[in-house]
């Protein structure tokens, strides 16, 4: 009894073995597949087109943090998702190096009315999807629907669209039926847009994801199997999809190959990008290091490693953190108690020790090097200021006051923090700032798990939070709109008159006056500072390894991170 | 003559009545004898050694040093560790002194790199070591290997023992107040499941019958609960601190030892003394808590002795999946967590906290085999 | 036999549906909703995506439409990766997880006996001493230190086998080693001592005198013996081979189960940690009755009743 059951351990083992190795040659035969459809390929377009892709092989090797949640473009809500879409679909426009919105399946700008709220737009006629159809107003018209029809369950649909796109909110909420949006397709290759509103970054929003076509046909076909591997989608941007399928057997890993009937792939030279999923950066930077992998995002103990060699980069985003308060908190009310905890925290050591991955300090509302004057051309940041600045001398004086004002010694604050290392070394230094410089504060650090952190915001259970906010379209109000007393991003009970005048006017009376509009934004964050409503604490930055070969990728933003549509090896 | 012996050949025996119940060897209690056995064990006797040593540490370590849990400078951010007497012994690398090597193709390419990595605007505190001139020719790249004295950059007087972490944190007391507190949450969860444990083994093995057989499928389907996934669970509806890791590491712990003691009863309820002790009358709680409990307090140690490492270890374990301990509080297990961070360029971080953790696991694991040879009553001479 | 296979599998049902009820509580009790992953989703709007999902239900009827999907074998749809089915996912990881821990229990169960016994053989030497070290530092040092170091000196530095990933005979080795290493410890202690105990009592001292050679002694006759308690620890072993592929796919970026379960505690995603738990448990369960049914098998000495341990 006793051998045989050995036997059969040992059997079993063997068995599985023989598996192992099996899945091991399918992996890596599929792979190689993979890669011989690819170079195939290029061999047949290199005769023809440009040099620059020369002798090196077109392929990039890149790790991803998480799995694709989803690649239904009107269920995407996170930076993955997008970023893998904006690879392999394209809408109407598409972001470029300076920013800009260029044409993409639409032929030429968009035609907008006099009054601003109807815009229409003529596609172009050789965008295909991978099936052969060709890419038609139609698509368009169906996936915006789509995305705010409250059955489809989309989160960034009635996001993106309400407000925006005419009477997407009363469909998002059940009271219009999804065919009243305002979107039409006057032929198969016109778009008429219907605007709830003037909106002047329209054309922004136009880049995004989840202003993405879709096929009806196959979406329809495939029903609730839509998107849920490479097979089920379908695709009409500079690369196809393949391998992807987080049910499958190798989940964690997938490829995209150059998409041979996209309308501008002549200025598409990468054939392959390869992703793999890495959690770790101790796992990215040894993958980075044995040449598998050509880009690897650092923490700050890495920065001090590799600061200074070739490979190492920084990437500025437009990414903004600060500290919330909650101004129904009866210390907190008090703008002397908010001005002194914002100028007490050295910024510049939280930016240099703790991140030393490249971020700023931030010094206001809205982030640099996102939006510049429409007359002047320069920087919204560069126009204003440093509005409240790192001054502990002064941050002593006011807090003074405040105490002789509330006419109390001792303060307790709670501060809300998220739960990541990073988030958490920067909330024990603020902590420690805060209380060695302000005499008589005590501040408890709770940190929490993002989702609850969210939760506990909704409900204004915060006193001071930490939190950050990553830009939606390319507009100072993407920053500016949710600190109005009517936002319902307004959970800190900030509420004051001025400041909603100032934006409401913006969005309205002066929506197509541009520079009127522009002084009314940089005005009303001077009220903001001034009030110091929140703590400006950075805007983020990203730290790299990234192979000194990988040219031509062009960081976004907004939306995707990246856009390789024009990277190519050297 | 006759058959009848000399008398002469008998001596009286002298009276032993006073020496013949006499017991040689000196009464020992269970107590003192296990100690004998336990002292001749000397893996046993050298991870008590330890272990007292880390608890007087622990309790001690952070009065020795003049720095807070909390005192940050982060222009003392990262500094490598160093110590007295021990800072002239190069490859034990406790100089304090940061060592990097880099390639590059001339020399002053290489410094100029130095320069970036160390923050420093001048070669004034980095000394350089030629490893290997560049070559032009061969295409051999310059090898140096630079050594960063940020003690002298900073006109630092102090030692940092373990080094600082980040936030110019002394690591030293931090790895003692750490210590502290993973042994706090091991000894508290220990001695809950312990308490539990014992309870609910000796009830449910003593009234036996219908009392036994509903505890027992209470703890059959308590103990089909992965302990992770209840743990998990547990930390994620919990505000994560001390408390949660604790209720979450005791919740289904005490089973272990609830099962241990059952069988433990079972075996010695039918015996002479405890029936003994019944028809004497004596009543359920005595003879549970004066009978039948100590006579198991050998295996309940035991158990309990390996539970402390499985706790300190489930703890490092949290906090490397992101439910551990929140700042600033710290434990091995985050400290551990942080410097596995950084592992490949400040391996300092990580290697005293985990010095220490290895020694506890070490200390009991090895200190558990001694007891459980020592507590053993076949053991006895 | 049978009587009491089937009266296990009554207890394993139970304690599957208890576990069920358990993680449905604790799923209501969490902070947030499985929605909440974008903090841009204003609550208003939140609402009429949870009334579509059902979440906006009396908490009892979400549970009864829970229960009764599950006895289906419907574990629901993901809430993170949009529209994926669980029980897809979940069968996706299976099998990875299953080879990496079937791998590391057999390494590392064969590996830890011939250490211990090695160590049992030569009590008190040298060996013993090594064998000794080698299984105390294993279960002292956690799983994550080692296997970051494995992967930066024999990945990095040595370059001789891939760094991450799996599917090749080569990517699979590290993350086995680390994983092993703890029953490799375990079993080598637990082997050690109990062959000396074994190898010191009466029948193999009449053995040694009836003139049985050494290695008849050892392999025939102790190795034997010494091997039925060896069952006991397998308990322990599933514990730490669970918690081990947390760690060890996250750093080797492994797509078994760990991985799910941890992206799913980190997304707050409802129906892949209820899926991930029932299927954890059911794993344990099953362990549990192994080893209860081996331990029949190999000592006849035990009696498989119902309440008797």
């Amino acid at each position: 009894m006793k051998k045989k059951s050995l036997l059969l351990l040992i059997l079993g083992l063997v068995m599985s073995m023989f598996l192992v190795a099996c899945g091991g040659d399918d992996t890596s035969d599929s792979d190689n597949s993979g890669n011989d459809g690819g170079s195939d390929t290029e061999q047949d377009d290199s005769g023809n087109d440009d040099s620059t892709s020369g002798d090196a092989e077109q392929v990039l090797n890149l790790m991803e943090g998480s799995q694709i949640p989803t690649m239904d473009s009107v269920m995407a809500t996170d930076a993955v998702a997008f970023q893998w879409l904006n690879e392999t679909m394209e809408g109407l426009y598409r972001l470029d190096e300076n920013t800009t919105p260029v044409p993409a399946i639409a032929d030429g700008d968009p035609v907008v009315s006099e009054d601003g709220t109807e815009w229409t737009v003529t596609l172009r006629e050789d965008a295909v999807w991978s099936n052969g159809d060709p890419v038609t107003a139609h698509d368009f018209v169906f996936a915006w629907r789509r995305a705010v029809n409250p059955e489809t369950g989309s989160e960034y649909g009635p996001f993106m669209m309400n407000g925006v796109v005419k009477n997407a909110e009363a469909i998002s909420n059940g009271e219009a039926e999804k065919e009243e949006l305002g979107i039409e397709a006057t032929s198969d290759y016109e778009l008429k847009i219907t605007l709830e509103k003037p909106v002047p970054y329209f054309h922004s929003l136009l880049t995004f994801g989840t202003y993405l076509p879709q096929n009806e046909a196959f979406v329809t076909e495939m029903g609730s199997d839509y998107a849920l591997n490479s097979e089920n989608l379908l695709y009409n941007g500079p690369f196809i999809l393949t391998e992807w399928n987080p049910t499958g057997e190798n989940a964690n890993q997938w490829t995209l190959v150059k998409n041979d009937d996209y309308w501008d792939k002549d200025n598409v030279k990468l054939e392959n990008i390869n992703v793999s999923i890495v959690k770790e950066t101790s796992t990215g930077v040894n993958l980075y290091n044995t040449g598998e992998v050509d880009r690897a995002g650092l923490s700050a103990e890495y920065v001090a490693q590799y600061a200074g060699t070739e490979d190492y980069r920084t990437l500025g985003e437009a990414v903004l953190f600060y500290l919330k308060f909650n101004h129904d908190n009866e210390f907190l009310s008090n703008v002397n108690v908010r001005k002194a905890i914002s100028m007490t925290i050295g910024k510049q050591g939280l930016v240099d020790v703790i991140l030393a991955n490249g971020s700023l300090v931030s010094n206001g509302a809205v982030p640099s090097s996102f939006t510049s004057h429409p007359d002047t051309g320069e920087d919204f940041r560069e126009i204003n200021g440093d509005l409240i600045v790192e001054d502990k001398e002064a941050a002593k004086e006011y807090w003074a006051t405040a105490l002789e004002e509330l006419g109390t010694d001792t303060v307790e604050l709670g501060y809300l923090g998220g739960d990541s290392e990073v988030a958490q070394e920067m909330d024990s230094y603020i902590k420690n700032q805060l209380e060695g410089n302000l005499d008589g504060l005590t501040v408890e650090v709770t940190s929490v798990p993002f989702e609850e952190r969210i939760s506990r915001d909704e409900n204004s259970e915060y006193d001071i939070q930490n939190s950050g906010w990553g830009p939606d379209y390319l507009d100072p109000s993407t920053w500016l709109n949710m600190w109005t007393s009517d936002s319902p991003y307004m959970t800190m009970n900030y509420n004051n008159e001025e400041y909603d005048t100032l934006i409401h006017e913006a969005n309205n009376e002066l929506i197509t006056d541009l520079t009127a509009r522009y002084d009314n934004f940089l005005e009303a964050e001077k009220v903001l500072m001034d009030d110091a409503a929140i703590a400006p604490l950075y805007q983020r930055s990203r730290a790299y390894l990234w192979r000194p070969s990988v040219k031509g990728v062009i960081s976004n933003p907004m939306g995707a991170d990246f856009t390789y549509k024009y990277a190519f090896i050297e | 003559m006759s058959n009848e012996p000399n008398k002469d050949l008998f001596v009286m025996a002298e009276d032993r009545e006073d020496t013949s119940e006499k017991i040689n060897r000196p009464s020992l209690t269970f107590w003192q004898d296990s100690w004998i056995r336990l002292r001749k064990n000397k893996g046993a006797l050298f991870g008590m050694i330890v272990l007292i040593l880390i608890v007087l540490m622990a309790l001690l370590g952070p009065v020795f040093s003049s720095h807070g849990l909390d005192d940050q400078d982060l222009s003392l951010s990262r500094m490598h560790p160093k110590i007295q007497g021990l800072e002239n012994i190069s490859w034990l690398g406790l100089d304090g002194k940061n060592y990097q090597e880099f390639e590059a193709e001339t020399l002053e390419l290489a410094d100029q790199r130095a320069l970036a990595r160390f923050q420093q605007p001048d070669m004034e505190f980095i000394e350089a070591d030629v490893k290997q001139e560049p070559n032009s020719e061969t295409g051999e790249p310059a090898v140096v290997k630079y050594a960063f004295d940020k003690y002298a950059a900073q006109g630092v007087e102090e030692y940092y023992w373990f080094g600082t972490d980040t936030l110019g944190r002394d690591l030293f007391t931090r790895v003692w107040l750490g210590t502290r507190i993973s042994l706090l949450i091991a000894f508290v969860a220990a001695f809950i499941d312990m308490l539990v444990g014992v309870a609910y083994g000796g009830i449910s093995a003593y009234f036996g019958g219908r009392t036994d057989t509903i505890m027992q499928r209470i703890i059959e389907v308590l103990v089909g609960i992965p302990n992770l996934v209840v743990v998990i669970l547990m930390i994620m509806i919990l505000d994560p601190g001390i408390v949660a890791i604790i209720i979450a590491l005791t919740i289904t712990g005490w089973t272990g030892m609830a099962r241990i003691v059952r069988g433990q009863v079972l075996k010695l309820k039918g015996q002479e003394f405890v029936l003994a002790s019944r028809t004497l009358g004596a009543s359920h709680t005595r003879i549970l808590t004066k009978h039948l409990i100590p006579n198991t307090i050998g295996l309940i140690i035991i158990n309990a002795m390996f539970t402390i490492p499985n706790a300190i270890f489930f703890e490092a374990f949290l906090s490397f999946i992101g439910l551990g301990l929140q700042a600033p509080d710290t434990s091995l297990g985050t400290l551990i967590n942080d410097g596995f961070k950084a592992l490949q360029v400040n391996p300092y971080i990580m290697i005293f906290p985990a010095i220490v953790m290895s020694l506890i696991m070490i200390g009991f694991n090895i200190l558990a085999d001694g007891l459980r040879d020592a507590l053993d009553p076949k053991m006895r001479e | 036999m049978g009587k009491y296979i089937a009266k296990r599998a009554g207890y394993m049902l139970i304690t599957l549906f208890i576990i069920a009820t358990f993680s449905f509580i604790l799923m209501k009790l969490l902070p947030g909703s499985p929605l909440t992953a974008e903090q841009k989703v204003t609550a208003a709007q939140r609402a009429i995506i949870e009334a579509k999902y059902g979440l906006d239900q009396p908490i009892l009827i979400q549970y009864f439409k829970y229960i009764g999907n599950l006895v289906q074998g419907d574990l629901g749809v993901s809430f993170q990766l949009k529209n994926q089915p669980v029980t897809k996912i979940l069968m996706a990881g299976v099998p990875v997880s299953a080879q990496l821990g079937i791998w590391a229990l057999f390494i590392g169960t064969f590996f830890g006996m011939l250490l211990g016994l090695l160590a049992s053989i030569k009590h008190n030497t040298v060996f013993d001493y090594g064998a000794n070290i080698i299984s105390v530092l294993g279960i002292s040092i956690p799983s994550f230190i080692f296997a970051g170091l494995l992967q930066y000196f024999v990945g990095v530095k040595l370059g001789w086998l891939p760094i991450a990933f799996w599917g090749t005979p080569q990517q699979m080795i590290m993350p086995i080693i680390s994983l092993s290493i703890f029953p490799m410890a375990i079993s080598s202690r637990f082997l050690r001592t109990e062959m000396i105990e074994v190898l010191g009592s009466d029948y193999m001292v009449t053995a040694k005198a009836k003139g049985v050679s050494n290695f008849a002694l050892v392999f025939k006759h102790a190795l034997r013996n010494a091997l039925i308690p060896l069952i006991t620890v397998m308990g322990p072993m599933a514990v730490s081979l669970m918690t081990g592929t947390l760690v060890i796919e996250q750093i080797f970026s492994v797509p078994g189960l760990g991985e799910q379960f941890t992206r799913g505690v980190l997304t707050n995603d409802y129906s892949i940690i209820m899926g991930t738990t029932l299927f954890f448990a059911f794993f344990f369960i099953l362990v549990i009755l192994i080893i209860d049914l081996l331990y029949g098998i190999v000592d006849p000495r035990i009696r498989l009743s119902g309440g008797e341990d």
